[in-house]
């Protein structure tokens, strides 16, 4: 039986009866519950003491929901629909009625080590591993960081939040390193480009090819392709390695503040393009497991070498780009950079809004009403 | 009268940042100048802390210069102001400014 509140002799006593077991606290109420205490309620302004949805609580706690009141350690302890089995499978919707929120899961122990292992100790490149573990690049970047950042502290001898990251796992599911790598999360997905929000009504003739690269260049007002151009590429994957090798390939339209550069087709955009390549390549050659794999492992080799060597190449022209001069007995560095103030950097009467330094002539309207002084965007 | 290379301060309260500029000696501190050639923030920046291999180094101060037009206006007889001096001095432009101090 539920337990009752009692209204006015004893206070606060909700917390005992939810923690203690329902036989005890019935046995309680029956003696201080009198009655002579349910005449006088005839008068009573006070509310009810236990009303339907309080009593169905308490039948819930006592019933279903006993099998949520400890967790297993390790296990996230979720509300099922129904009654829960031992043996369904846990479900990733916290809120049962609501279908929209689901927990997204997060790498295991394990997996984020085994990606620094393999991306910082065996050097593989950060795509191979992305598309071996499936992870977001961008999450194998942050995990390399975070890792590295957690085994120093560790040689430091900083105290770790163990409990806390333990609490974390249990509450929400968790990627596995398993022997056939699980997937983490979609790898080749791709954010809504602005300039494809327009409804364009474009009108081609039927006979005509009318691709994804036809079509960005339609969003971006370039002109159309010639037949000659069009020919080079018969699948707008084809692109792909063109643009990956040289990506001042892509043409730039517009003039003045909408110069801009022409939408690429999906084929090219998207983080992997190589597995579509391979995918390509399996339907063409069913037969030829072997040869189609080997090719594609000689696409991601050439895709990283032409990576690599334009990493080192940024790097190399910002280091040369920066001059470090260390003063002696001074507390700071001083980074000298070359800026050039000329007519072309600074405008013709050096006010250019892309000027470098501050400008003259120009109000700062950083403590204007109704500006936005904070950032709101951040660069990718 | 004297063209000086020297520091024009702008930023706000307590956020100084400078632009050097090359301008008449009398002119106000605040005024035209003839010529910006670089910037100067004094405010040191600090290198994020999350790679190893940003672990040991110092804070840094971040100068620009078109060397190129301060060679120029050195050689015309522009003269630096001292913290000017100093910078231009780093820059590997001018040889350290003579200190009496320093000859005791």
């Amino acid at each position: 039986m539920a337990p009752r509140i009692q209204s006015q002799r004893v206070s606060n006593t909700l917390l005992p009866y939810l923690t203690s077991s329902s036989t005890s606290s019935s046995s309680f109420n029956t003696s201080s519950c009198s009655p002579s205490l349910s005449l006088a309620r005839q008068f009573s302004a006070t509310a009810a003491p236990q009303t339907k949805l309080r009593r169905q609580m308490f039948e819930w706690l006592n019933t279903d929901g006993v099998n949520y009141k400890h967790h297993v350690p390790g296990e996230m302890n979720y509300l099922a629909k129904g009654r829960r089995d031992a043996d369904s499978a846990p479900s990733n919707r916290p809120f049962p009625n609501n279908r929209n929120f689901v927990s997204e899961s997060v790498l295991s122990e394990e997996l984020r080590n085994e990606v620094y292992v393999q991306v910082v100790e065996q050097k593989k490149s950060v795509r191979a591993v992305s598309v071996q573990f499936g992870i977001d690049m961008k999450r194998i970047a942050a995990v390399v960081r975070l890792v590295e950042l957690e085994r120093r502290q560790r040689s430091q001898g900083k105290p770790m939040a163990m409990p806390y990251a333990r609490a974390v796992h249990e509450m929400v599911p968790v990627t596995p390193l398993a022997e056939r790598p699980v997937f983490h999360e979609p790898i080749n997905d791709l954010p809504a480009h602005p300039s494809t929000g327009a409804q364009i009504f474009y009108p081609t003739t039927e006979s005509r090819s009318f691709t994804r690269i036809d079509a960005g260049r339609v969003f971006s007002a370039a002109p159309e392709f010639q037949d000659a151009q069009r020919a080079a590429y018969p699948h707008p994957s084809d692109l792909a390695n063109v643009i990956f090798k040289k990506p001042r390939k892509i043409e730039w339209v517009g003039k003045g503040a909408n110069y801009r550069q022409v939408l690429q087709p999906a084929d090219v955009r998207i983080p992997h393009p190589q597995q579509v390549q391979m995918e390509r390549d399996r339907i063409a050659f069913p037969q030829e497991r072997r040869a189609v794999l080997d090719r594609h492992a000689e696409r991601l080799a050439k895709q990283e070498k032409v990576e690599q060597t334009r990493r080192e190449r940024a790097k190399k022209v910002h280091e040369d780009s920066i001059n470090l001069v260390e003063p002696e007995g001074g507390r700071f560095d001083f980074r000298i950079k070359d800026a050039f103030f000329t007519n072309k950097t600074v405008g013709h009467d050096g006010r250019a809004p892309f000027a470098p330094g501050r400008r003259y002539g120009v109000p700062t309207n950083d403590r204007k009403r109704g500006v936005v002084k904070i950032p709101t965007f951040v660069k990718a | 009268m004297v063209v000086r290379i020297r520091l024009a301060r702008f930023g706000n309260k307590h956020d100084p940042f400078y632009n050097i500029v090359v301008a008449q000696a009398r002119s106000a501190r605040g005024g035209k100048p003839l010529e910006v050639i670089g910037t100067y923030n004094p405010i040191p920046k600090r290198p994020v802390s999350l790679y190893n291999e940003n672990v040991n180094t110092r804070p840094y101060k971040e100068v620009a210069l078109d060397q190129a037009r301060a060679k120029y206006w050195l050689g015309v007889g522009a003269q630096p102001s001292d913290p000017v001096w100093k910078l231009l001095n780093m820059a590997g432009l001018v040889a350290p400014k003579p200190t009496t101090y320093n000859k005791a």
